[in-house]
C-alpha cells in the first residue's frame, strides 16, 4: 500500500506548523471514524434490507444517523482541508458528543456505560482545538447528561460524574499545553540550527571562494614560474654552449698546443661548464614537464642503444672515483623494445650518475632485462649500487623536485635535486614507474619499469 | 657545385664561428652569413655543398630558407643541416632536412658529421 499518497491525503497545507499538525491530526481522526461509520452503515444497512418488511425501528435508525454522521464526517473533512482547523475541529468534537449521546440507551448515557466515552471528545478538544477547550467540551458533555437526566424519570444529574469531567479537561489541558511548549522549543531550537547551518554554510562558501582565488594565483603564478625558468634556461644555454665550443676547439689544437697548466685550466673550465650545462638542462627539463610541454615519441630500438655510450658518458666520474661499472643487458628481451630513446637514456644516466655520486667504494650494476616477478608484460632499467642506503624516511621525499636527501651530504654532490624527479615524471610519461630498494648500509636498487610492446598498437 | 663549399647562417657569431671551425677541420671551405635575407641573395649566386641553417634568424626565418633551398632543385646534391634548440621544430623538421642538429651542438659532433658528408672523390 503506498503510504506517501495517503499521507498526501491526510497532510493539509498552512503557514502555522502547529495548525498544519492539528489539521492533520484530525484527518487521520476523521478516516478512522470514516471507516467505522462506513462499517456500521454496511452492518446496518443489511440488517434493514434483510427484513424489508418489518424493519427493526432502532436498527433503522442507527443506520439513517450513520448516514447523517458521514455526511457530517465529509463536511468536517473539507472545512478542515479548505478553511480552517479550529472550526472543522470544533464542529467534530461537538459531533463525536452527538454521536455519543445517540449511540446508547439514554439511560446508560447519563449514568451507565456510555458516561466515559465523553472523556473522548474532551480530550479531543485539547489537543485539536485549544488546549483550554477541553473545559468547553466538558461544559458540553455536562449539559447534555443533565438534560438527558432531567428528561428520564427518577434520574438527576450526576454531579460526581460532570466533576470527573472537568478534572478530565483539566488533565487533558494540562498535557496539551505541555506538549505544545515542548513542540514549540523544539522548532526554536529547530530555526536556530538552520540559521547556523546557514550561517556556517555562507562562511563555508566564502572560504571556498577565497581558496578559488588563491588557488588561480597560484597556477597564475607556477605559469609565470615556467615559462621564466624555461626563458632564462635558453638564454644559459646558448652561451654555454659556446662556452663549451670553444673548450673544445682549444682542447682539439685547433688553436694550436697547449702546455699543461693551459690543459689544466681547460679541464677546470669543461668540467665547470659541463655541470651547469647539467643543470640548466635539468631545470629546462622540469619546466617542460611542468607546463606539459614534453612529449613523448616512442620508436623501436635495439636495447643495446641504451647503454650504447653509457660508459663514455658516466665512465669519467666513476674512474676518478675507482668505482666498477658493470652492464648486463639479458638476452631473453624482446628485440626491438619501443620507446623514447633519447629519453630512456637520460633516464639511465641520470640514474647511473646518481648512483655514482652517492657511492664511495665498490660499485655500480645497470641491468636492461625483463621485469622481475609476475609482471611479464613490462621490462625493466635497473642500476644497483653499493652507496650508504637511503633511510625509509628519505626515499619518500627522494622523487620531490628540488628536495635532496640530507643538504649536508648532498652539498659537495652539486646538483639542484631535480635529477630523480625528472626520472620519475619522464618514466611516468612513458606509463613506467620508478620502484627504489635500499637499506642504509647496504646500498640501493632504482628500477625503472616499462610496459612491453609497441604503445601505438597496445593503444587500439 | 664546389663539392668543398660549406654555408653557415647563424646570428650568433659564437656557435658560428664554431660550426666553422668544425666544418673546416672537416676539409671544407666556409663562409659564415648572420642573416636569413643575405644567406637567400648569396645562395642564388652560389651551391654549397653543406648548408648549416639556423632557424632564428634576423629577416628570414631558417624554416622560409629550407623551404626555398628544397624547392630549387640546383640543391639537389646540397645536405642541409638544421641546428635549433627547440626540440618540437627539430621533430617536425625532421623529414625536409638531411640533419636536424639540437643545440647544444658539438665541435666535435658536427667536425665528424661533416667529415662523412664529403664525397669520397673530393680527397684529392
Amino acid at each position: 500500500m503506498d503510504l506517501g499518497a495517503l499521507r498526501r491525503i491526510l497532510e493539509v497545507s498552512s503557514g502555522d506548523p502547529d495548525d498544519a499538525r492539528r489539521r492533520q491530526l484530525l484527518n487521520i481522526l476523521i478516516l478512522g471514524l470514516a471507516v467505522l461509520t462506513l462499517l456500521t452503515i454496511l452492518i446496518t444497512g443489511a440488517v434493514t434490507a434483510s427484513r424489508m418488511r418489518h424493519p427493526d425501528p432502532a436498527v433503522l435508525m442507527a443506520f439513517l444517523l450513520s448516514l447523517a454522521a458521514l455526511a457530517a464526517i465529509v463536511l468536517v473533512f473539507v472545512i478542515n482541508y479548505l478553511w480552517s482547523g479550529r472550526i472543522a475541529s470544533a464542529l467534530f468534537v461537538v459531533m463525536l458528543t452527538v454521536i455519543i449521546t445517540m449511540a446508547d440507551e439514554p439511560s446508560e448515557v447519563v449514568n451507565g456505560r456510555s458516561v466515559f466515552l465523553f472523556t473522548i471528545p474532551i480530550l479531543m478538544a485539547s489537543v485539536l482545538v485549544r488546549p483550554w477547550a477541553g473545559f468547553t467540551a466538558a461544559g458540553l458533555s455536562s449539559a447534555v447528561v443533565t438534560i438527558m437526566a432531567l428528561r428520564l424519570p427518577g434520574y438527576i444529574p450526576p454531579a460526581p460524574t460532570m466533576l470527573g469531567f472537568f478534572a478530565f479537561a483539566l488533565i487533558s489541558w494540562l498535557s496539551a499545553r505541555s506538549l505544545e511548549d515542548a513542540l514549540n522549543e523544539l522548532r526554536g531550537m529547530n530555526r536556530e540550527l538552520d540559521q547556523r547551518v546557514e550561517n556556517r554554510t555562507q562562511a563555508l562558501r566564502e572560504a571556498n571562494e577565497e581558496l578559488a582565488r588563491a588557488n588561480e594565483r597560484l597556477r597564475e603564478l607556477d605559469r609565470l614560474k615556467s615559462r621564466f625558468v624555461s626563458m632564462v634556461s635558453h638564454e644559459l644555454r646558448t652561451p654555454l654552449g659556446a662556452i663549451q665550443g670553444f673548450a673544445e676547439m682549444i682542447r682539439a689544437g685547433i688553436y694550436g698546443p697547449l702546455s699543461d697548466k693551459q690543459d689544466n685550466a681547460l679541464h677546470r673550465i669543461e668540467r665547470n661548464t659541463h655541470r651547469l650545462l647539467n643543470i640548466v638542462n635539468d631545470l629546462l627539463d622540469q619546466a617542460r614537464i611542468e607546463a606539459g610541454e614534453l612529449s613523448i615519441h616512442p620508436e623501436p630500438f635495439a636495447p643495446e642503444a641504451l647503454v650504447e655510450d653509457l660508459e663514455t658518458t658516466v665512465g669519467v666520474l666513476a674512474q676518478q672515483k675507482g668505482l666498477d661499472v658493470t652492464i648486463t643487458i639479458e638476452d631473453d628481451l624482446p628485440c626491438p623494445l619501443y620507446g623514447d630513446r633519447d629519453r630512456l637514456h637520460q633516464v639511465l644516466v641520470n640514474l647511473t650518475n646518481n648512483a655514482i655520486k652517492f657511492t664511495d667504494a665498490g660499485g655500480i650494476h645497470v641491468r636492461v632485462g625483463r621485469a622481475d616477478g609476475d609482471r611479464s608484460s613490462h621490462w625493466a632499467m635497473e642500476v644497483s649500487d653499493t652507496g650508504p642506503g637511503i633511510s625509509e624516511k628519505d626515499q619518500e621525499m627522494i622523487f620531490t623536485p628540488f628536495r635532496r636527501v640530507d643538504d649536508s651530504v648532498t652539498r659537495e654532490h652539486m646538483g639542484v635535486g631535480l635529477g630523480l624527479s625528472i626520472v620519475k615524471q619522464l618514466v611516468e610519461l612513458m606509463d613506467g614507474e620508478v620502484t627504489l630498494e635500499s637499506k642504509l648500509g647496504e646500498g640501493s636498487t632504482f628500477a625503472v619499469i616499462l610496459p612491453l610492446g609497441d604503445p601505438q598498437r597496445r593503444d587500439s | 657545385m664546389n663539392d668543398r663549399s660549406a654555408m653557415i647562417i647563424e646570428d650568433n657569431e659564437d656557435l658560428g664561428i664554431i660550426f666553422a671551425e668544425a666544418l673546416q677541420a672537416a676539409g671544407f671551405e666556409t663562409r659564415l652569413v648572420p642573416d636569413g635575407e643575405r644567406a637567400l641573395a648569396q645562395l642564388k649566386e652560389s651551391v654549397p655543398r653543406i648548408i648549416i641553417v639556423d632557424l632564428h634568424l634576423p629577416h628570414v626565418s631558417g624554416e622560409a630558407i629550407l623551404e626555398w633551398i628544397r624547392s630549387d632543385e640546383r640543391f639537389d646534391e646540397s645536405r642541409v643541416i638544421i641546428a635549433t634548440a627547440d626540440p618540437r621544430m627539430a621533430d617536425m623538421l625532421k623529414e625536409k632536412a638531411d640533419l636536424v642538429l639540437l643545440k647544444p651542438i658539438s665541435f666535435g659532433q658536427l667536425r665528424d658529421l661533416a667529415a662523412r658528408l664529403t664525397p669520397a672523390g673530393s680527397e684529392d
